[in-house]
């Protein structure tokens, strides 16, 4: 190999290393309460449960609403453009992850995840 | 005897501590045979233990053994045969016994095939195998319970798919493969044989990296067709702890081709293989300590063997660092070609394997994030355009060099000539540019996104034209030669279906009412009556939907599946209908089940949660109860209300919330406030009745209209779907069963004559 290709092969990988940094920072979600949520601009999660005969679907967006409580009490209705998650109703923790719109005041979730009281569900895949 | 299982479990920890000392004892010099001997029954020993331990696991799940923990949490009476055998690995401790299974039976093959590496490959194989004794024995599937309940939980739903049934064994084989090549490159600096160690662990690398893609593909195909959401790769760390090692051991298999044919690398090539393998290990810690407990849709439970693992790392790390450190100066450096041009096979494949590389350090990197940000601040997770946004530069890169390197000889190659031989790349790439747009221009979340799929499809049709070329060519020549050309053909197919499935789907979700055509994405629908069937524990919901299209009728068979889960509440699963098809899917997901209920137009009606009814000039929906007003009251009474959203003639919406107040002794007592209706009548809704079992409310109406008699319609039973047509899905399947094809090819071609 000649040395220029060390050097441009070294510009190369520190430059994808950069831009993977750069969107590393720029995607994280951070854990935050529901107030936290409802006043912050860029997507969040937020931990709590669903509260108990909240969920449906809504017939106008179709669209799966429900109302999301964390452990303080602050609950705020949670709207998530997919299917519902199949062990939703056996939850023992619901994450939700996307962002607040104070305009319809709601929570547009991306991704919900579930938790369930057992001890390992779900795929088995290399645990 | 108290406990067979574990006390196998002990002998074959027993057994495989001595054969790593006979070993040990046959690299320190003292050339025995006696030690070698004595080494090779005692790992015998252990592979017959192991599999001992893994016969009784088996028996004591098909003879419901509950007394047996891990028994009574996996399995149930009601399992049919290929459930039951799969409940062996459903949980944490049976996936653990499995890899060590399959390690030792690997471990035989390679016994014998190792030859004059054998001590040393063998000491530093059994040392992986004693770590996982211990870990298996810390967290062993034959913890009894005091009590054996009458039953056990069973198997979750979602795993009861043929799919799930094999893909654990496939993932842990692989797995357990990963540690052949460390093993042998490991010896090889321990040695100071620095080529020999590369024929005959090629086949092995060949094979863990089959075995273990194998299992990545089945697990998306499992996830697209069983979990109903509609997509096969999320990026969940699970996955990624499945895709990490396969990124580098695929890196490693391409460097060890171009150290067997140039004598390139060997210091890479060392590096590679530890990486590889301490993947293997980094992810097993990732996924099973419970460091990413509330960061993927996978729950895990710290089971009380990070500290091990961890343990295991280091020293594997130390190993790898030692050896490399103190041999590094002595391993010679290639003289053959010292200044290949840029323009050569060999740059194409260093390129090639950098790209892996980096790929592999993104995504560990993302799969990670939790761990770095806990240090820094809060744990958090990346979200997935992290990946995407990260291996979508890398990919296009990968893809132009397939479309021309393979074409190339090692050496110095002239432009013109390869150019000549590109033609077929040209030609695919113009095709695939052009059924794009025809598509149109991809829309993506971002402008700069669009472009990246844009040109993924350029590439990935270039690298499928040139391969497609490349592989008829050699397989007339010669069938083994042709694994690496069929294998990228593979690749550019995959990527096609990548860019096809994810950025041309569409979908619509819509209410389907019975009877009722609706028309959608070009498709008719009808609901027929949904009917039920008990099974199991559970009921199904069958969704028979009419579906028409031009000349062709058919009937797709979604349905809804729920059973009361542990927790005793309803878990629900849901079942894609998938209408197969060349060039595209038809995906149909049933959501959610609205059941008929009456239309109130007298003065009183039920009105049930969730759903909108019209009645008289009002349009009204119950969404919730509201429980607030029960904090801080007497203990006899108790007062619940409920939030309607009412609007008059579609225009002045508003909330109401009228409650009840109920003696806890009597039932229902007082009849509570009255609430005024929106627009401008004179007209009240009063709470009478409250079901929260059915989430059904009672309402009395007062106003216009309210004398008039009653008349009972029934609206009709309806269907929630999400109706997708998904391209491509066909072509992606295709494309990852042709990179395993070229890599048992490979397998063949590697093998040691």
């Amino acid at each position: 190999m000649p040395k220029k290709s060390y050097i441009i092969g070294g510009v190369i990988i520190v430059l994808a290393m950069a831009m993977a940094m750069y969107s590393f920072k720029s995607t994280l979600t951070p854990y935050v309460t529901v107030g936290e949520a409802k006043a912050s601009k860029r997507p969040v999660q937020v931990a709590g449960i669903a509260v108990k005969g909240t969920e449906r679907y809504d017939l106008k967006t179709n669209n799966f609403l429900f109302t999301l409580r964390e452990d303080g009490g602050a609950q705020m209705l949670v709207e998530y453009d997919g299917p519902r998650p199949g062990n939703f109703d056996d939850a023992t923790k619901v994450v939700a992850i996307g962002k607040y719109e104070p305009t319809k005041q709601v929570f547009t979730a991306k991704e919900l995840l579930v938790k369930c009281p057992t001890k390992y569900e779900g795929r088995v895949k290399g645990e | 005897m108290s406990n067979l299982g574990q006390v196998t479990m002990w002998l074959g920890l027993i057994a495989i501590g001595i054969s790593s000392v006979c070993y040990a004892v046959v690299v320190s010099g003292k050339d025995s045979e006696v030690a070698k001997n004595a080494a090779r029954l005692s790992f015998v020993a252990f592979s017959v233990f192991v599999t001992i331990a893994s016969m009784l696991l088996m028996h004591f799940i098909l003879n419901h053994e509950f007394v047996y923990s891990y028994v009574a949490r996996y399995s149930s009476r009601d399992l049919s045969l290929e459930y039951l055998v799969s409940s062996f690995w459903a949980g944490q401790e049976g996936s653990f016994l499995l890899w060590v299974l399959l390690g030792a039976w690997l471990g035989i093959f390679l016994m014998f095939r190792a030859r004059n590496m054998e001590p040393h490959v063998m000491l530093i194989y059994n040392l992986n195998n004693v770590f996982l004794m211990i870990l298996l024995i810390k967290q062993s599937p034959f913890h009894m319970l005091p009590l054996p309940p009458p039953d056990g939980n069973g198997l979750n739903m979602l795993l009861q798919d043929p799919w799930m049934v094999i893909h654990p064994p496939i993932v842990f084989l692989g797995y357990a493969a990963f540690t052949i090549p460390f093993a042998y490159a490991v010896s090889a600096l321990w040695r100071r044989e620095y080529d020999a160690w590369i024929k005959p662990a090629l086949p092995w690398t060949a094979f863990a990296f089959v075995s273990l893609g194998a299992g990545i593909i089945i697990g998306g195909y499992w996830s697209y067709k069983v979990l109903g959401w509609g997509g096969y790769w999320g990026w969940d760390p699970v996955e990624n702890a499945s895709l990490l090692p396969w990124l580098a051991g695929m890196a490693l298999m391409h460097g060890m081709i171009l150290q067997k044919t140039r004598g390139k690398l060997r210091k890479t090539n060392f590096m590679l293989a530890a990486f590889s393998f301490l993947l293997v290990i980094y992810c097993t810690f990732l996924t099973r300590s419970g460091v990413l407990a509330d960061f993927s849709v996978h729950s895990f439970v710290d089971l009380g063997i990070t500290g091990w693992l961890v343990i295991f790392m280091f020293a594997f790390i130390a190993i790898s660092i030692f050896l490399f450190v103190t041999r590094a100066k002595e391993i010679p450096v290639s003289k053959k070609g010292e200044n290949p041009s840029y323009f050569s096979r060999e740059f194409g494949l260093i390129a090639a394997m950098i790209l892996l590389c980096l790929s592999t350090l993104v995504t560990g990197l993302g799969t990670s994030a939790p761990l770095i940000t806990r240090m820094l601040e809060q744990a958090s997770k990346v979200s997935t355009e992290f990946y995407v946004n990260t291996n979508l530069p890398l990919a296009l890169f990968m893809l132009l060099l397939l479309s021309f390197v393979p074409l190339m000889a090692w050496g110095k190659n002239s432009f013109s000539k390869v150019g000549a031989k590109a033609k077929w790349a040209g030609a695919g790439a113009v095709v695939a540019l052009v059924i794009t747009l025809l598509n149109g221009y991809p829309d993506m979340e971002a402008p700069l996104l669009s472009l990246g799929v844009l040109l993924l499809s350029i590439l990935g049709g270039a690298v499928t034209g040139m391969n497609l070329l490349l592989a008829t060519k050699l397989i007339r020549k010669k069938i083994t030669i042709s694994s690496g050309a069929i294998a990228h053909l593979g690749v550019g197919l995959m990527f096609l279906g990548i860019v096809a499935s994810s950025a041309y789907d569409r979908s619509e979700k819509l209410l389907l009412p019975q009877d009722t055509v609706k028309s959608v994405l070009g498709y008719e629908i009808m609901l027929n009556g949904p009917q039920f069937s008990r099974e199991g524990k559970g009921m199904r919901l069958h969704f028979p939907l009419d579906i028409k299209r031009r000349e062709s009728q058919f009937t797709a068979k979604p349905d809804i599946y729920s059973e009361r889960g542990r927790g005793g509440k309803m878990q629900r699963f849901t079942h894609p209908h998938i209408r197969k098809g060349l060039m595209s899917d038809l995906y149909i997901s049933p959501l959610d089940f609205e059941p008929g209920q009456e239309k109130g137009s007298g003065n009183s009606l039920d009105l049930k949660r969730g759903n909108k009814i019209a009645f008289h000039d009002y349009e009204l929906e119950f969404t919730g109860f509201d429980v607030s007003g029960m904090m801080g009251q007497d203990a006899r009474n108790m007062t619940v209300g409920a939030n309607i959203v009412a609007s008059y003639k579609g225009d002045d919406r508003a909330t109401l919330k009228p409650v009840i107040t109920m003696s806890k002794k009597h039932g229902p007592s007082s009849p509570s406030s009255r609430v005024k209706l929106p627009g401008p009548d004179d007209a009240y809704l009063t709470l009478e009745r409250i079901d929260a079992g059915a989430k059904t409310i009672g309402l009395v109406y007062e106003g216009p209209g309210s004398a008039s008699e009653k008349s009972a319609e029934k609206s009709p039973p309806a269907v929630i779907a999400e109706v997708s047509i998904k391209p491509g899905m066909t072509v992606l399947w295709l494309g990852t069963f042709l990179i395993l094809v070229g890599g048992s090819i490979a397998v063949v071609r590697r093998w040691p004559k």
